[in-house]
């Protein structure tokens, strides 16, 4: 299988127009003739990118999951919920439909894609030969499911517009939204800056 | 390796790199880290200690629902609840805040705010809603804690409340609780803090907290009395109602004060220890400096003495009984009551100073002083005091007729006065000797004298019939006669005066006539007038003539 960098092809990443880069490949800065973007074999550090926002969105995962994700008072309770608590009262109260979408939206998917792209990070970087399409599928999914996961954020948003009952109900975010939906943000960045084609650069390249 | 095929596809635009910085995107990670640190620090910061709190039951605590409170600001919550290790209490681990974190220390007192009805009042009646929650009284400590015992009951007196403790020695605690008030002039100051039986259960150590500046009232002369309930007082000055405040009818009270008189008194210090009268009228009375025992035997019933039945002296209450016991004197084959009793001697005033100086000066003891008193006649009687409630009383009065008793020496210490026999009995004397006269009336006698009166009566009644009657008759014949000569004359005036041609009626009449004639020339005249003003002064003219009414 020949790749485009194999014959000194690269497509630009902002217009798709095919290049002919040539040997221009180390040291020098090629320019889209079309759209004048930069154009490149592969994204540029890709990988240095996609480490360095993962570090920031773990850093932020653990807040995001320590601290307090909303306040409710509902008279006479008076709550103080973080993620986790908020999942349990909700299974305790008898919604567990609802608890294990919280609880997946919230925690699991945010926590698996944490994990998914640090694999695919490290399996990109050394050039792992190991079943390039199957983790070009999984690299798909994490497209598709990133913006699912501001799901906690979203209810906190809505809730705390919607339940101003003054003293009876009352809703207000807590600390833990910011870095939550700064996970978020950071984990879908991530997956954007990550290039799947690095996951066919075998060992040899 | 560049393939000819692809010489005809677009070639970029090719520069010269420019210097090579490390990529920008590592700041991200860096702020991220920064921002999580921040966040950790602070969640760290403001975390408060950890306390554990035992009580008896957990009834209205949830973990994450209770909330601690400290004057009814959320301070804290239970983070968990257990049983203990020896299963008798439970452990609250309650999760101060931060700002919170000085109320644990050692003296700090935690308790479970429930909903409480009393009769005080009605307290955590927001519980009722927002369930109980675990309430704080900041201690005065420095020393931090982290393990406490906690309250069943809020305490009576809190840390913040500005005043002084002081501790009041009672037999009988009655219905005093915590909490129930304490008052001056009838006034609320403070309320008792703790109440506790000593361990042998012969006393109360009761706590009362005086607020300021009240606390200053108490001095060395303040006296403590139980206000409980109603005290009602029936004596000889009729019904009296002492209370203090409706509710410390029903829950109860402890009011303190000056005895009159007393000085103000110097100021004590806290926890000073005050003796609880039982009620105002003890706690008013001067406590009696010398006590002297008194033995008195009576050979008559004591129905209506009981325990504490005042002894009278010359109408001073100078003591009461202590004791009566009923012996029997196997010389006499009769009953008799011995009777134990207290005379506090400083009642009678000047008069006990006086003897006291009598008996100095001519050498005598207190006993020999009685015995010249005895011997003069003094003598113990038994007394009603009030019919309607069948009470008696012990007098101690004068006998002069029995002079001569002695005075028995055989109770060391003890003063015997003798008794002479009264009260019930001397009434009863009385009543004998009532019905003893009405029975020497001679009833029958009396009987026999009105049957003769109306023997008598009868006979002059008959001679009245015979003798007076007809006479009376007589009598009303005659005047029957008077009446016709009476009713002849009034017949002849009226034929003299009223007949139509008797001399009087004509010469009225014509009398009449001619006043009638007179009037008519009046009115004449006094017409003319009227037209004719000018003939006062002119005279009458001629031809015209005055108009005669017709």
């Amino acid at each position: 299988m020949i790749r485009g960098v194999d014959v000194g092809l690269a497509a630009c990443h902002t217009c798709e127009l095919v290049v002919n880069l040539g040997g221009s490949r180390d040291g020098a800065e090629a320019t889209c003739p079309r759209c004048h973007a930069r154009v490149r074999f592969r994204k540029a550090r890709a990988g240095t990118h996609v480490t360095a926002l993962l570090i920031a969105a773990v850093a932020l995962y653990l807040p995001a999951n320590a601290l307090t994700m909303m306040y409710t008072e509902e008279f006479p309770m008076r709550r103080a919920d973080t993620i986790l608590s908020g999942v349990k009262f909700l299974w305790q109260q008898g919604s567990p439909g609802l608890a294990v979408i919280v609880f997946a939206a919230s925690i699991l998917v945010p926590l698996l894609k944490l994990a998914a792209l640090g694999f695919l990070v490290v399996t990109a970087k050394r050039h792992s030969g190991w079943r390039p399409r199957t983790r070009t599928k999984l690299y798909r999914v994490l497209e598709v499911i990133g913006y699912w996961s501001m799901l906690d954020v979203f209810v906190v948003s809505l809730l705390t517009a919607v339940v101003q009952l003054g003293r009876f109900a009352h809703i207000a975010p807590g600390p833990a939204v910011l870095p939550f939906a700064g996970v978020v943000v950071l984990t879908m960045l991530a997956s954007a800056s990550f290039d799947a084609r690095t996951l066919w650069d075998r060992g040899s390249a | 390796m560049n393939d000819s095929r692809f010489e005809d596809l677009p070639v970029p635009v090719v520069r010269k790199r420019k210097r090579g910085w490390p990529s920008a995107v590592w700041i991200v990670p860096i702020l991220a880290i920064a921002a999580a640190s921040a966040l950790a620090i602070r969640a760290y910061l403001q975390r408060g200690p950890t306390i554990q709190i035992t009580f008896e039951t957990a009834d209205g605590l949830e973990v994450g629902k209770s909330d601690v409170r400290y004057k009814n600001l959320p301070v804290g919550t239970i983070s968990n609840i257990e049983l203990a290790d020896d299963e008798r209490t439970i452990i609250a681990t309650v999760k101060l805040d931060r700002g919170a974190a000085k109320l644990a220390v050692t003296d700090s007192r935690f308790w479970v705010e429930r909903p409480r009805v009393g009769v005080g009042g009605v307290s955590g009646l927001g519980t009722l809603l927002s369930g109980a929650y675990i309430g704080v009284d900041h201690g005065a400590s420095k020393d931090k804690a982290d393990h406490f015992k906690g309250l069943e009951k809020p305490p009576g007196i809190m840390h913040d409340q500005v005043g002084r403790r002081f501790r009041i020695d009672a037999i009988d605690a009655g219905s005093l609780s915590v909490h129930t008030p304490v008052y001056l002039r009838r006034q609320q100051v403070g309320a008792i803090s703790a109440l506790e039986l000593s361990p042998d259960g012969t006393r109360v150590a009761i706590e009362v907290f005086i607020d300021s500046p009240y606390d200053r009232v108490v001095t060395d002369t303040t006296v403590f009395w139980n206000t409980s309930g109603l005290d009602i007082a029936i004596d000889a000055t009729g019904l009296r109602l002492n209370t203090q405040s409706l509710a410390s009818v029903v829950a109860g009270g402890i009011a303190f004060g000056t005895r009159p008189g007393d000085p103000p008194g110097r100021p004590v210090a806290e926890n000073t220890k005050f003796p609880l009268f039982d009620d105002r009228a003890h706690a008013m009375a001067r406590p009696d400096p010398s006590q002297l025992p008194l033995k008195m035997r009576f050979h008559q019933p004591l129905r209506g003495i009981g325990l504490g039945a005042q002894i009278d002296f010359e109408g001073v209450r100078v003591g009461q009984i202590d004791a009566m016991n009923l012996g029997y004197d196997a010389a006499a084959h009769g009953f008799y009551t011995d009777v134990d009793a207290t005379v506090y001697p400083e009642r009678l005033g000047a008069a006990y100073a006086a003897l006291v100086e009598e008996g100095q000066r001519r050498g005598k003891t207190g006993p020999e002083m009685l015995q010249s008193l005895v011997a003069r006649g003094l003598r113990a009687q038994l007394r009603s005091g009030n019919f309607l409630t069948g009470q008696f009383f012990i007098a101690l009065t004068w006998f002069p007729d029995q002079r001569s008793k002695e005075v028995g020496a055989d109770h060391p210490g003890v003063w015997v006065v003798p008794t002479e026999r009264g009260g019930t009995d001397q009434i009863q004397d009385q009543v004998e000797s009532i019905v003893a006269k009405i029975d020497k009336i001679p009833f029958d006698a009396i009987g026999n004298d009105t049957r003769d009166t109306m023997r008598a009566a009868t006979s002059l009644l008959g001679h009245v019939d015979r003798d007076v009657v007809p006479s009376a008759q007589q009598l009303v014949g005659q005047a029957g006669a008077a009446m016709l000569a009476v009713r002849e004359a009034v017949g002849a005036l009226r034929d003299n005066v009223a007949a139509p041609d008797s001399a009087i009626q004509q010469t009225t009449r014509s009398t009449l006539e001619q006043l009638e004639n007179a009037a008519r020339s009046l009115r004449g005249l006094a017409d003319y007038l009227q037209h004719h003003p000018e003939s006062i002064l002119r005279g009458r003219a001629s031809g015209a003539e005055p108009k005669g009414s017709p």
